[in-house]
């Protein structure tokens, strides 16, 4: 104790006086080398100064070790040293420390930029306030596939007025609304919202006002902005308050803005799911409000009461749905109406389907940072074998094991940070050029932030590989007794036995790893070739499209709906450079309307009832999209015009319902099969080929197409939204199409200035779109393997070059005892692809373990595809085979006399 | 220093030693201990010049010597040592321990 408190007062007395500490130290030194060089004069030394100087050793590193030991803290002071040696160190070997930091930024980026993206789709809040309490509501109608479960109004209404288990229950629809007035006429993702909506998700404006209860009626023109539509279309100006935009050729005033954070709906659910820049009121019609069985068509979500779990909330729609369906006119049921109610947490709903393949890329990158780890654990056991003697010295010297590990640990952290911090700059690279489609996709916020929890998770990563990096060549170099390394270092032919061993071991785990990437890339490749390849039906090539929605309060009656179709038809048409023209509600790739169908002679009360999509054509719709016909005949222009009751199937429509027999001539109609029916009956003129009407992974559904002209004018006129209002343009061109774009535009512009274009683009730009999510899967995942694939081949290579410099000595002994070359090479390569045998054995058995996990995100691909599984070996064995072939070289071509001379 | 013998290697507990016994004569500074040991070990040990501070300091610290700055012989700024009574008990202490185990090696060494 006395001896601590002397020595305390001895360092603050050398910190408070810290200069003179300095000089003290430089002086005795100094002394003591005059001296000695004074004592070397006189016995008559050549050079007396340098010889005086080489005696007392570096005065710069005893007086720091000096320094040191008068600090306050001298642990610290130690530690801050070690770390000056470690930057030295590594500035003395740039090329490693390159590598090494290279390797690491690589795989942490990667990392990063992957957790960031599940921090934000999946870990982060949806921004609600108490999120746990938000459900989203389902309406499930048995036997009719709708998808995506939406509400019914008077089913909405019902549950809404007589439940229990909820705080408050709102519903929502995604529509489009023309702005109008202001610039140019733009057309925006907006959602019409009950009032209550607002507070169900407990979120307030940012400026003024939502929608009060009583604003939930026809009529109500009272609109609330979004932030990014207030700031690109209204300069963030506060005075938009209270003022009148034009929507759908209406007025409506701006009562609130929202925070810039707010986002409903999102991305994620099959329907209702566009990003709204605007909020409208949602107000049932009397009609609406009563007429079963109609319009499945509104999202709704609820909060809990405080206390009740999803679990009682489903108890109670259980009952909800038998009341529900008492309701329900006999007729309706005994078709198949049949509903069914059910909650689920909101956060699954738009969330949840996108877990299992982002959990799944995570495990994807995690191998790749395992890959790198395993390979600059190798790079740095074998510097640290170089500096094995080094270790060994300071261990006989007496450094204590946890000193060695700080100085290891210095070098590894000092590594790991640099890495950390290039992984993170990678992965604000990665997030920043995600490819649009795909960010588009993503349910969760349009940003992915590198927030608090991501550079946790890097921080982590630093920790974990610089421990790991540290201890690997500690337990290599350290397990043994210092005066066998030193031995071992002085006389030695084969390297230790045990590092050998350890970096075999991680030369095999790499190559497992790579084998099991490299294998998932194959499949997702695979499956990518298999959708690229697939019939979507139609012809992309060389075709512009462009979509307009006609504003209702604009084209009121269906008279002026078609007169816009015909003017836009007409001049189309005689644009230079066309092939054809023609106008439907929807293209390829994407479906407008689906709707119950009675096939005529069928009782749809004995067999389940069926949908269909239904498109709405004008002209050579077919032709124009290279839709090739399998039987009958295209509509006639007679046809076009007029209604004549007639409809084109596709093939699976009548496959469906006339398999085996000729499906022209018979006939359908639209609703059930009921005698109060009203829609007349349809006849079958033509048959076409399916085509893709959704992703492209997903069967066609059953399709029906008719003529514009037969949609009854009262649908037009009197149904809610934009239904049969939306326009989309077809053209085949003999050009580039993109040249027609322009006088498109202006031949809309002509018919009517303040329609908004909603959007010109050509088919194959649609397709690529549609295929983005599955390239990019397919890309970062070869990319991934590629990645794991190359460093495998370095890590194997490092080791056998390494080994061939350590065993020089050996090799030049078997070649001066007349050795041939060719035997060393064999030698050395069997080696390495012994290591390489083992791993792609392992490897393979744990790729075909894993490959079934993916099975679900295939498309006409075998999880086991022997394609994907047998390029692995091949790959492998290419890359391992030039990995083994220098260091095999090198090794043959041995000097005999300079490689023992060497030692 | 002309000696063919090769110095023996100082550990680091002997060094230690050797400073304390080299000051119990009186104070030196550094290149005194050095040269001292050096001579009275009929020129057998030579210590590693530069490993001959951190020892000093270390002794320092611990309280068992204690350090003044002077003018040398030639007129030049030197830190001389000397021993304190701590230092003094435990050079003799340690120089018993030293004793025995030596007796003991020797005995070993002698043993047939």
């Amino acid at each position: 104790m006395r001896e601590w408190l002397n020595s305390l007062r001895l360092r603050l007395h050398a910190t408070w006086r810290r200069r003179q500490l300095d000089q003290d130290l430089r002086d005795e030194m100094a002394f003591h080398v005059a001296m000695r060089q004074a004592q070397l004069g006189q016995a008559g030394a050549a050079n007396p100064g340098a010889e005086a100087r080489r005696r007392f050793g570096s005065t710069a590193r005893i007086a720091e070790e000096l320094r040191d030991r008068w600090a306050l803290m001298p642990r610290l002071a130690s530690l801050a040293r070690d770390f000056r040696y470690a930057v030295r160190g590594l500035g003395r070997h740039p090329g490693f420390a390159l590598v090494v930091v290279l390797t690491l930024g690589i795989g942490i980026g990667i990392n990063t930029a992957t957790f960031s993206i599940i921090n934000a789709v999946l870990i982060r809040p949806l921004g609600f306030p108490d999120p746990d309490r938000l459900v989203a509501l389902q309406e499930d109608l048995a036997g009719f596939s709708f998808g995506g479960a939406p509400f019914s109004p008077p089913d909405f209404i019902d549950l809404q007025r007589e439940q229990q288990s909820f705080e408050a229950v709102g519903a929502y629809r995604s529509v489009a609304l023309e702005l109008s007035g202001t610039n140019e006429p733009v057309l925006l993702d907006a959602a019409r919202v009950t009032p209550n909506l607002f507070t169900v998700l407990g979120v307030s404006p940012h400026l003024g006002r939502t929608f009060r209860p009583e604003e939930e009626r026809q009529g109500t023109d009272v609109a609330i902005l979004s932030w990014s539509l207030w700031h690109a279309r209204f300069g963030g100006d506060r005075s938009v308050l209270g003022r009148t935009i034009v929507l759908d050729r209406r007025p409506y005033t701006v009562v609130g803005i929202m925070p810039a954070a707010f986002e409903f709906p999102r991305p994620g659910p099959q329907i209702n799911n566009r990003r709204a820049e605007l909020w409208v009121p949602l107000a049932f019609t009397d009609a609406q409000r009563v007429i079963r069985g109609n319009e499945f068509i509104y999202s709704a979500i609820a909060r809990l009461k405080r206390g009740t779990s999803v679990e009682a909330a489903n108890a109670e729609l259980a009952v909800q749905t038998r009341r529900i369906n008492d309701r329900y006119p006999p007729g309706l049921k005994g078709a198949g109406f049949v509903i069914g109610l059910s909650a689920v947490s909101l956060h699954d709903e738009i969330a949840g389907h996108t877990e299992r393949p982002l959990l799944l890329l995570l495990v994807a990158v995690g191998l790749v940072l395992l890959v790198a780890c395993a390979n600059i654990a190798n790079l740095v056991l074998s510097r640290a074998a170089t500096r094995a003697r080094e270790v060994a010295l300071r261990r006989a010297l007496g450094s204590s094991r946890g000193r060695l590990l700080q100085l290891l640990l210095a070098e590894t952290s000092v590594l790991s940070v640099a890495g950390g911090t290039a992984g993170v700059a990678i992965a604000m690279f990665i997030v920043a050029s995600l490819p649009a489609t795909v960010a588009e996709q993503l349910p969760a916020a349009r940003s992915v932030p590198i927030d608090g929890s991501v550079l946790a998770f890097t921080a982590g990563l630093i920790v974990i590989t610089s421990l790991a990096f540290a201890l690997i060549p500690l337990a290599a170099a350290e397990r043994g007794a210092p005066g066998r390394t030193l031995q071992e270092e002085t006389a030695r032919t084969t390297p230790g036995v045990r590092r050998h061993r350890i970096q075999a071991t991680l030369v095999v785990l790499t190559v497992v790893l790579a084998c099991v990437l490299l294998a998932g890339a194959g499949l997702f490749i695979r499956s990518f070739t298999a959708l690229m390849a697939t019939d979507a039906g139609f012809n992309a090539d060389r075709v512009l499209t462009a979509a307009v929605t006609l504003p209702g309060p604009g084209y009121q009656s269906a008279a002026s709906v078609h007169a816009f179709h015909d003017a836009i038809f007409r001049q189309a048409s005689s644009l230079p450079g066309i092939r054809s023209a023609a106008l439907a509600t929807d293209l390829p790739l994407e479906a407008y309307e689906r709707r119950t169908l009675a096939p005529e002679g069928f009782s749809l009360v004995t067999s389940s009832p069926r949908n269909t999509n239904l498109s709405w054509t004008r002209g050579p719709y077919f032709t124009t999209l290279g839709i090739r016909l399998r039987s009958g005949r295209f509509f006639t222009d007679a046809e076009d015009r007029g209604h004549r009751n007639v409809v084109i199937v596709n093939q699976r429509l009548a496959d469906t319902f006339w398999p085996g027999q000729d499906a022209i001539g018979k006939r359908l109609r639209w609703g059930l099969d009921v005698t109060q029916n009203p829609n007349p009956w349809l006849t079958i003129v033509g048959i076409v080929d399916d085509v893709a009407d959704g992703p492209l992974e997903v069967e066609p559904y059953l399709h029906a197409y008719e003529p514009f002209t037969q949609l009854p004018d009262f649908m037009l006129e009197n149904f809610p939204g934009s239904f049969g209002r939306d326009v989309k343009l077809v053209i085949r061109t003999n050009d580039d199409p993109r040249a027609l774009a322009s006088p498109v535009r202006g031949e809309i512009a002509r018919i009517d200035r303040s329609l908004a274009v909603q959007s010109i683009s050509t088919m194959s730009e649609q397709m690529a779109d549609a295929v983005a999510p599955k390239r990019f899967s397919a890309l970062t995942l070869s990319a991934f393997a590629g990645g794991a694939l190359l460093l495998a081949g370095i890590g194997l290579y490092g080791l056998l070059a390494f080994g061939v410099s350590e065993r020089r000595r050996e090799i030049a002994v078997r070649l001066a005892l007349g050795a041939e070359p060719a035997k060393i090479v064999r030698l050395v390569v069997r080696q390495g692809l012994t290591l390489v045998a083992i791993g792609l054995v392992l490897g393979v058995c744990a790729a075909y373990a894993v490959a079934t996990t993916v099975d679900s995100l295939l498309y006409r691909t075998e999880s086991h595809d022997l394609v994907a599984f047998g390029a692995v070996p091949v790959l492998l064995a290419i890359i391992a085979v030039a990995a083994c072939l220098l260091p095999a070289y090198r090794a043959s071509r041995v000097e005999s006399i300079t490689a023992l001379r060497a030692e | 220093m002309g000696s063919d013998t090769k110095p023996a290697d100082l550990l680091q507990g002997t060094l230690e030693l050797l400073i304390l016994r080299t000051l119990a004569i009186g104070e030196k500074h550094g290149y005194e201990i050095a040269e001292w040991i050096h001579s009275a070990s009929a020129e057998a040990l030579a210590i590693e010049e530069g490993a001959l501070y951190p020892a000093l300091h270390r002794l320092e610290l611990r309280g068992l010597l204690t350090a003044d700055w002077d003018v040398s012989a030639n007129n030049r700024r030197a830190k001389y040592y000397r021993l304190t009574q701590a230092g003094r008990r435990r050079l003799k202490e340690t120089i018993e321990s030293w004793r025995r185990t030596s007796t003991a090696i020797n005995l070993v060494l002698e043993a047939n």
